[in-house]
């Protein structure tokens, strides 16, 4: 569940969770690698992802939430899917 | 009991720290008021405009020409346009002007390709309402901002109730601390208040994904505070009873309907509406704006699904459409394509209906943003009777910034507090915190209990209707609720405490949408009940007052501010 750290990235500088504004994370001090405490409160706003300094958060999207999609072609033809 | 660690004063309090809270508070500074914003997570990135927007509704005379009229047409017209009183409409295209030059001067790109574009949001043929602008870096912008303009801030710090003084006026709020390891409170005294406090969400069951209660297209810890303090408080609200149902792609919550350039197909291709048949750059597909409905409509009836097809787009116009999407703060569903290899050119994503959530329906306000309640202002999008998205977020806290901050010159400062409504306050936190480790029930299960009451009492249409029986039953059922929440409900921390408090404020939004829903005796857009089938036109000017004194809920009927 969403977001991961990349602890051989992370600095420990906290701010993905000063600003997580789902207070998804837990931050021991600066040094320390944010802990994910409730990934399933992520509203994949991507606010960690776009201010981590040092790309060290990625977000993994649930099974669930995943995009349903078919090819276009299918629809040009006039094919049912 | 949960102590109060800490007293504050300002002449204005911003709740909330969105985009509408971080307007009044700039606003509000810029007038000479000593303003403090409390927001219960940080400014820089809170709300639903976190990480981006990017069509910003507005009149510029220098695209529209001179006639206003063109463009407040368009509005009203517009999936935001439903629950406008017109008065403040035009108040705030008006102001819409200046704004878009401010963000500009203050470096949020509003014409980032050089040119003021429009597009989005748009039916062929007609004037475009909507200015096409990247969003992503609003927050921080306006947070930095707010801090030069000298605003302080009070961020992790959920509001939990106002503070009032002896004559029952709210003269402050209480605010709980959620970024250490026990709960505190800070007591803050205010002339005038700014509630900002965004949509609420989490009110009805998933449609994307039952069980999971954060797949939303708006920032999930917004759960109605504003609608709840100014229900609670005998304060008016509206069109509670109007359900607003967003649409956008299945099953990843997002916005950003109208960034999409696509045609809405039918598996057969054929278009679902009249406007486009190929990809349109400027328009995109109108259709679904018109009606979110018939994702779900033709689902049930089997002549769906209905996707959304770019396919036959030159691939410079696709890649508009992904910067577009980034502006607009949905880059999470880029890189979820990214990694499965779904690709606009070559797949057609299939689009839903989301559960209903309460945004632009809530709080009334006058055209300076007052409430009914003196010296209590709301904007963004907990307000009842006007709603343009970010851009009402910030030209509305604009106006109630300087509202509050004049009227602040007037107000007395609180001299004395009435301190049994405090304790109360108080109290109603700390019990739910001292059954920590209890094996009490959980801000989860509550949550859920709450929604499925709604969904199945105050339902959305299609082929679900609402009707005086299953409104008053949800009304027990919720009663019911409430009491069995005040003996059970625990949080062993404080980020669980601000979670169960989160649930009473949707307990509070959906007992007035059911008390409004039973007042409305006809059918009108998502509010439809079986036993008024009829959309009645004698009401087609009016809205529906609600307010609840002390238990005592009463509905009146005003007319449109024209």
């Amino acid at each position: 569940m969403p977001p991961i750290i990349d602890k051989d990235k992370c600095i420990g500088c906290g701010i993905c969770a000063a600003i997580c504004t789902m207070d998804v994370f837990s931050h021991s001090g600066k040094g320390h690698s944010p802990e994910v405490l409730y990934p399933e409160e992520c509203w994949h706003c991507r606010a960690c992802t776009m201010d981590c300094p040092k790309g060290a958060v990625r977000l993994r999207l649930p099974i669930p939430y995943r995009l349903l999609f078919v090819d276009s072609a299918t629809l040009r033809q006039g094919r049912r899917v | 009991m949960i102590p109060i660690q800490n007293e504050m004063t300002c002449d204005v309090l911003c709740v909330g720290g969105g985009i509408a809270a971080l307007q009044a508070s700039i606003a509000a500074a810029e007038e000479g008021s000593d303003v403090l914003l409390v927001d219960k997570a940080h400014p820089r990135r809170s709300g639903s405009g976190a990480t981006g927007c990017d069509h910003f509704g507005c009149y510029l005379p220098e695209v529209h020409g001179d006639d206003i009229n063109v463009i407040v047409r368009e509005i009203l017209g517009s999936q935001t346009g439903t629950c406008h009183d017109p008065r403040l409409t035009r108040r705030f295209l008006k102001e819409s002007t200046a704004m878009v030059h401010r963000w500009e001067s203050w470096g949020i790109p509003m014409r980032p390709k050089g040119f003021y574009e429009f597009k989005g949001h748009a039916f062929p043929t007609r004037p475009r309402a909507f200015l096409h602008y990247d969003g992503r870096q609003q927050k921080p912008i306006l947070y930095k901002k707010a801090g030069e303009c000298g605003v302080r801030f009070l961020p992790y710090s959920p509001v939990v109730d106002f503070v009032f003084n002896e004559h029952g006026q709210p003269v402050g709020a209480l605010a709980l601390r959620i970024d250490q390891e026990d709960p505190g409170f800070t007591l803050i005294r205010s002339r005038t208040i700014v509630l900002a406090t965004g949509v609420a969400t989490r009110l009805y069951s998933s449609e994307t994904s039952p069980g999971m209660l954060f797949n939303l297209a708006y920032c999930g810890s917004c759960t109605g505070t504003g609608i709840s303090l100014v229900w609670r408080n005998g304060g008016h609200t509206l069109n509670m009873e109007i359900p607003y149902i967003h649409a956008g792609p299945k099953h990843f919550a997002r916005c950003g309907k109208a960034s999409f350039i696509g045609v809405a197909r039918y598996p057969d291709g054929s278009p679902v509406g009249p406007f486009v048949t190929e990809p349109d750059k400027d328009y995109g597909d109108v259709t679904l704006d018109v009606s979110h409905r018939i994702l779900t409509e033709r689902l049930c009836d089997g002549r769906g699904p209905i996707y959304v097809d770019c396919h036959g787009a030159p691939e410079a116009w696709l890649d508009e459409m992904r910067e577009a999407l980034r502006w607009e703060g949905v880059a999470a569903m880029l890189d979820h394509m990214d990694e499965e290899g779904i690709d606009f050119s070559r797949h057609a994503i299939e689009f839903m209906q989301y559960e209903p959530h309460v945004q632009g329906r809530g709080v009334e306000i006058d055209e300076n943003g007052e409430t009914s309640i003196p010296n209590v202002y709301a904007a963004g999008d907990i307000v009842g009777n006007f709603r343009v998205g970010v851009s009402g977020a910030a030209v509305y806290g604009w106006i109630c910034g300087k509202s509050a901050a004049r009227k602040s010159k007037d107000a007395p400062s609180s001299s004395s507090l009435d301190q049994n409504s405090l304790d109360a306050a108080c109290d109603r936190c700390s019990r739910i915190y001292d059954r920590r480790g209890s094996g009490g029930a959980t801000w989860r299960e509550a949550n859920i209990a709450v929604q499925t009451l709604m969904s199945s009492y105050a339902p959305v249409p299609p082929h679900k209707a609402r009707s005086a029986n299953l409104l008053c039953a949800g009304l027990k059922y919720m009663k019911d609720l409430r009491a069995k929440l005040d003996r059970e409900l625990s949080a062993d921390n404080p980020h669980e405490l601000m979670r169960a408090l989160e649930v009473y404020e949707l307990l509070d939004c959906g007992e007035a949408i059911m008390h409004a829903a039973l007042e409305r005796k006809e059918s009108r857009g998502n509010h439809v009940r079986s036993d008024y089938t009829l959309t009645n036109p004698l009401l087609s000017n009016k809205f529906l007052i609600m307010t609840n004194r002390k238990g005592i809920v009463a509905g009146t009927w005003r007319e449109k501010w024209n």
